[in-house]
């Protein structure tokens, strides 16, 4: 079995340092008119960079891109959508983050791709496996407002063809791993029928690359089953709000590739390595996934400070080698 | 029931009372103190003279316009979370985390045992209040959005840590009621965060602030997701609920007309996150919805939230366009009120 030390997928782009405030600057000058949007692209491309640099040398085999250029999880794709407008901000989940809300009016199209030219310009500067992230058709849709007539399943489709060109477009570019996001599932289980439609849709495209279905921000041990029984390659969990949860993935095995969301992506308190490889030997010992990814519960970039983002993926490694060293 | 209350704190207010949230604008002159303290140019004594011109400014303010409760302003907070960390033991202050877009703020940390160590607001409480013949509100931010705001690195778990804060503040709730405080508002605008916790513990966090002290409760919810809360929230021990509604009045109504709201309301009229005023009419018609699912002497108008993003001459266009749509409404309610009787 292998297990790796993973990124969830975004991290802070502004620290506390003088030298860390190059992105809120340019973000600034950039609405004043003072540098272009190129311009601006540029320090983009340069943090993106610094912030892969930073990931590695916490020494995690599998890094992401900081998700440096998306404004949020929910209108970075939807901006460049045609069929669909940005309106106000609105609550993330139960966090103090905020996102811009999409209204759908309705079918949905890509002006053109928009995540391969940064995951290309990612996987040019990255020395490890580089994981892209995209948000899932069904979260796009459930945190959209529907102005288009049809009801939500119409929306996840619409969404789901969006993504599902993302995907393609992801593996042409050489993506072999590829984190789908859908927290909202987990708050509206009555939606499962949908939700599972949409997942085997995309799972039609993803090629040879495997697909990791990623849930946070709610309890997964319910739903753990059925997401357990969906056609992708591995799942993705948040393991801060489920104490029942490596019992249920015990009792229904992990399948093939496991990411363990155990060190607190939401709070500043660093998490206890003996009790938390205590939890990641038990699931390992009971229901053998093939591999294991120890990571972040969540994202980093939107709910902790820098400094305390490095902290946490020192500790990822640091659990990761405790448990590899006692296989 | 609520009117008794009042009228037994010896409270005298018409129908429709007007208030506002909490928040004003901080004058250009104040803005340009708090960052040369900040860059160690200015001295506390200088930044706290020019906060108590400010807070005299806005006290003027709002008797020219006739509101009925009023409030300090808040001059002197920068985050009415981080404020109130500032200021009570066991908290550090973090590094920046973003909020959104291009903004960051900086969040309390709790590191150790939450306690008070002497009042926090009541200073400015008294200096508003010697002010005025008015009620002026005292003002608080709640346990349960203390806790959320916060990371926490003390407390095994999020109901400890909320009850900690509950047991904190409630010490300062009765300072502010011993010196004088008869209306006392707890800004909660978290509480629909998980909305599984209300009964958890947010309702026993607020009992714990309130407790034995003999005043006027009032609690501030904003950022909506009421429908998750509602009407579960009635159970939190406030007189008076002053929510958010000017963007989502009909959802609400609609709420209210299938369970009966049993409290006070401070119906947010006017939008704070606008720079457009609402015109009188609109305001108007807002207050007289409010009015077919609640009795008068339930109602207190109030704009949505504080008022602090809006300019000077915003707030004061919006307040005006208030205390005017309710003077139109009261006339025709106490003449009903008085055929009631
Ligand atoms: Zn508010």
């Amino acid at each position: 079995m292998k297990i790796l030390a993973s990124n969830h997928s975004s991290y802070p782009r502004v620290g506390d340092g003088p030298g860390e405030q190059k992105h809120r600057q340019a973000y600034t000058r950039m609405e004043r008119g003072e540098i272009s949007e190129e311009e601006f692209e540029r320090v983009q491309d340069e943090i993106t960079k610094e912030v892969i640099q930073r990931q590695i040398s916490a020494a995690l085999d599998i890094v992401t891109d900081g998700q440096i250029r998306w404004h949020d999880p929910i209108s970075h794709l939807a901006r460049h959508l045609e069929g669909c407008e940005i309106n106000g901000l609105l609550r993330f989940f139960d966090t103090n983050f905020y996102f811009r809300q999409p209204v759908v009016k309705g079918d949905l199209r890509r002006r053109r791709p928009i995540l391969k030219r940064e995951f290309e310009f990612a996987k040019k500067v990255s020395a490890k496996l580089l994981k892209p992230v995209i948000t899932g058709p069904y979260t796009l849709a459930k945190l959209s407002i529907n102005r288009s007539g049809s009801g939500l399943r119409s929306v996840v489709k619409w969404f789901t063809k969006v993504v599902s060109e993302e995907i393609a477009d992801l593996v042409e570019a050489g993506a072999s791993l590829i984190q789908i996001e859908e927290p909202a599932i987990l708050r509206n289980p009555g939606d499962w029928e949908v939700f599972q439609e949409s997942i085997e849709e995309l799972v039609s495209s993803k090629g040879s690359s495997d697909l990791l279905l990623c849930t946070y921000f709610g309890d997964a041990a319910p739903l753990y089953q059925k997401l357990s029984k969906l056609p992708v390659d591995g799942l993705v969990l948040d393991f801060t709000y489920s104490p029942k949860l490596p019992e249920t993935i015990s009792r229904f095995g992990g399948g093939k590739k496991l990411g363990l969301g155990v060190v607190d992506g939401r709070n500043t308190r660093m998490e206890n390595s003996d009790e938390m490889t205590g939890v990641l030997r038990r699931i390992i010992s009971t229901s053998g996934p093939e591999e294991i990814h120890v990571m972040p519960s969540c994202g980093l970039g939107d709910y902790l400070p820098s400094d305390v983002a490095f902290q946490k993926l020192k500790k990822v490694v640091e659990i990761t080698n405790t448990v590899r060293a006692s296989l | 029931m609520t009117r008794k209350k009042l009228e037994k704190l010896g409270l005298d207010l018409p129908l429709l009372p007007t208030t506002t949230v909490g928040s004003f604008p901080k004058p250009p002159y104040l803005l340009k103190a708090r960052r040369d303290f900040m860059s160690g140019q200015l001295k506390s004594e200088e930044l706290r003279a020019l906060e108590e011109r400010a807070t005299k400014e806005w006290i003027k303010f709002q008797e020219d316009m006739g509101l009925d409760v009023l409030v300090d302003g808040e001059m002197y907070r920068g985050d009415m979370a981080t404020y109130f960390a500032r200021n009570l033991d066991g908290f550090k202050i973090s590094g920046l985390v973003r909020s959104y877009g291009n903004r960051y703020y900086r969040k309390p940390v709790i590191t150790g045992e939450v306690k008070w160590r002497g009042p926090i607001t009541v200073d400015w409480w008294r200096f508003a209040q010697e002010l005025t013949e008015k009620p002026v509100k005292g003002m608080i931010t709640g346990p349960y959005t203390m806790m959320d705001w916060s990371f926490n690195e003390y407390y095994p778990s999020r109901r400890d840590a909320c009850l900690a804060m509950a047991k904190a503040l409630h010490e300062e709730v009765r300072a502010l009621a011993k010196a004088g405080a008869k209306i006392i508002q707890v800004d909660e605008p978290a509480i629909s965060a998980r909305p599984e916790e209300l009964h958890e513990f947010a309702v026993e966090a607020m009992e714990m602030v309130m407790k034995g002290v003999d005043a006027y409760f009032i609690t501030h919810i904003c950022y909506g997701a009421f429908e998750f809360i509602y009407p579960g929230m009635l159970d939190l021990p406030a007189d008076n609920f002053d929510l958010e509604m000017s963007n989502s009045e009909l959802d609400l109504m609609d709420m209210f007309r299938a369970h009966p709201f049993t409290k006070d309301l401070s119906f947010g009229v006017v939008d704070v996150h606008s720079h457009i005023v609402e015109d009188v009419e609109t305001v108007e018609k807002r207050i007289r919805r409010a009015l077919e699912v609640l009795k008068p002497e339930q109602l207190w108008i109030d704009p949505d939230c504080g008022l602090k993003t809006r300019t000077h001459d915003e707030t004061l266009g919006k307040l005006r366009t208030m205390m005017e749509a309710v003077k139109r409404v009261r006339g025709d309610v106490t003449l009903e009120a008085r055929v009631r009787e």
